[in-house]
């Protein structure tokens, strides 16, 4: 649940990037790191990673966004690790949670993983996926055993209410940025209807 | 879930006092206040020389894990953890459900007066946290005044030319 501190007039939000292993999150969070711009704070992208890489526990970069009237707005990038075996760092780093991008690998060679995942992160998140803004992101378009983007829509975005999708290669910084605003902006808007509905 | 409530003024002031006193009695270095999910709420003391934000995301992930070794080894939590250094020493108290106090201090200084005098600085926050819930019991969101014309840009890409020129 995203802090809101009406003294310093702050508001921090955490975005978690969730998906099986070696899909990109952390290649999404370099990108950002690296290539952001018009941002007030960039903090240090850090990774607790093992010694060939893989995320042991979680990366994070934090980034302080223009204000948005007023409102200083910090932003709390996460990574999980998606090694089926950390599923307990994963329920750890979903704590607070504001917003999901899944990462999902567009190879056909993927797509169980693509879907145990998904099914792990509605069992981890403890709340009704529908209650939580989240967006899909579809990795790895650039290799050529990239499955179909309507076949990925139909294994990962097929339900009641379909969420903004994006093709992506993160290694080129492609989609990374506009995966990252849609989320931001869906999760924005999400409070501002909150607030508007408890004001009334 | 519970889900810290907005913090107005009066709750700022009184975290700071709480720790502004914490620092003068214990001579730690400095103290931080933090959710469990990572974010920094307030911080006093000499901070100057620490990424305070990222050591609100790590202290929290370290006791978060931690609290999951209690449960392996059948207690029910840990309140405490304690990371010894040769310059620095770190104290993470447990608050509530929602927050975590985080101490630093010289490690020549004794944990155990560090401990003593945190203890009343954990309830002095944590009465405090329920004085706020008690004043928005619905956790009302006043974000009223963002204006959110447009998102859609407000993380913008470097362009390549510019990539290429740093």
């Amino acid at each position: 649940m995203a802090i809101i501190n009406q003294a310093t007039r702050e508001l921090q939000v955490k975005i978690v990037y969730y998906g099986p292993a070696k899909c990109g999150k952390t290649t999404n969070l370099e990108q950002v790191h690296a290539n952001v711009q018009n941002v007030q704070e960039k903090g240090k992208l850090v990774s607790l990673a093992t010694s060939s890489d893989r995320t042991l526990f979680f990366d994070f970069l934090p980034i302080e966004a223009m204000a948005i009237k007023g409102f200083k707005t910090k932003f709390q990038l996460y990574t999980v690790p998606g090694q089926v075996i950390y599923n307990t760092t994963r329920q750890l780093v979903l704590r607070g949670v504001d917003g999901i991008v899944f990462a999902a690998d567009s190879q056909w060679d993927k797509m169980q993983e693509n879907v145990e995942s998904f099914q792990n992160l509605e069992e981890n998140l403890k709340l009704n996926l529908a209650d939580i803004p989240y967006v899909i992101q579809y990795n790895k378009r650039d290799l050529p055993g990239a499955a179909p983007v309507d076949y990925l829509e139909y294994l990962l975005n097929n339900r009641d209410v379909q969420v903004p999708s994006f093709e992506a290669c993160a290694s080129k910084c492609e989609g990374v940025f506009e995966t990252l605003n849609m989320i931001t902006r869906l999760l924005l808007h999400k409070f501002i209807n909150e607030s508007q509905r408890k004001a009334a | 879930m519970l889900s810290l409530p907005q913090l107005i003024e009066e709750d700022v002031a009184v975290l700071d006092a709480a720790l502004g006193d914490l620092i003068t009695r214990s001579e730690a270095t400095a103290a931080l206040v933090i959710d469990k999910g990572g974010p920094l709420i307030i911080e006093r003391g000499n901070c100057d020389d620490f990424d305070t934000t990222t050591m609100a995301a790590l202290a929290a992930g370290s006791y978060c894990a931690n609290q999951a070794i209690a449960g392996l080894v059948g207690e029910s939590d840990f309140s405490s953890v304690y990371q010894q250094g040769v310059t620095h020493s770190l104290l993470v108290q447990n608050v509530d459900d929602q927050l975590l106090l985080v101490v630093i201090f010289r490690a020549s200084l004794s944990v155990g007066a560090i401990k003593y005098f945190a203890a009343g600085t954990t309830q002095l926050i944590a009465n405090q946290m329920v004085r706020a819930r008690e004043r928005a019991p619905d956790e009302g969101m006043d974000l009223v005044e963002l204006n959110l014309a447009d998102t859609s840009s407000l993380f913008q890409r470097r362009e390549p030319a510019q990539q290429r020129a740093v």
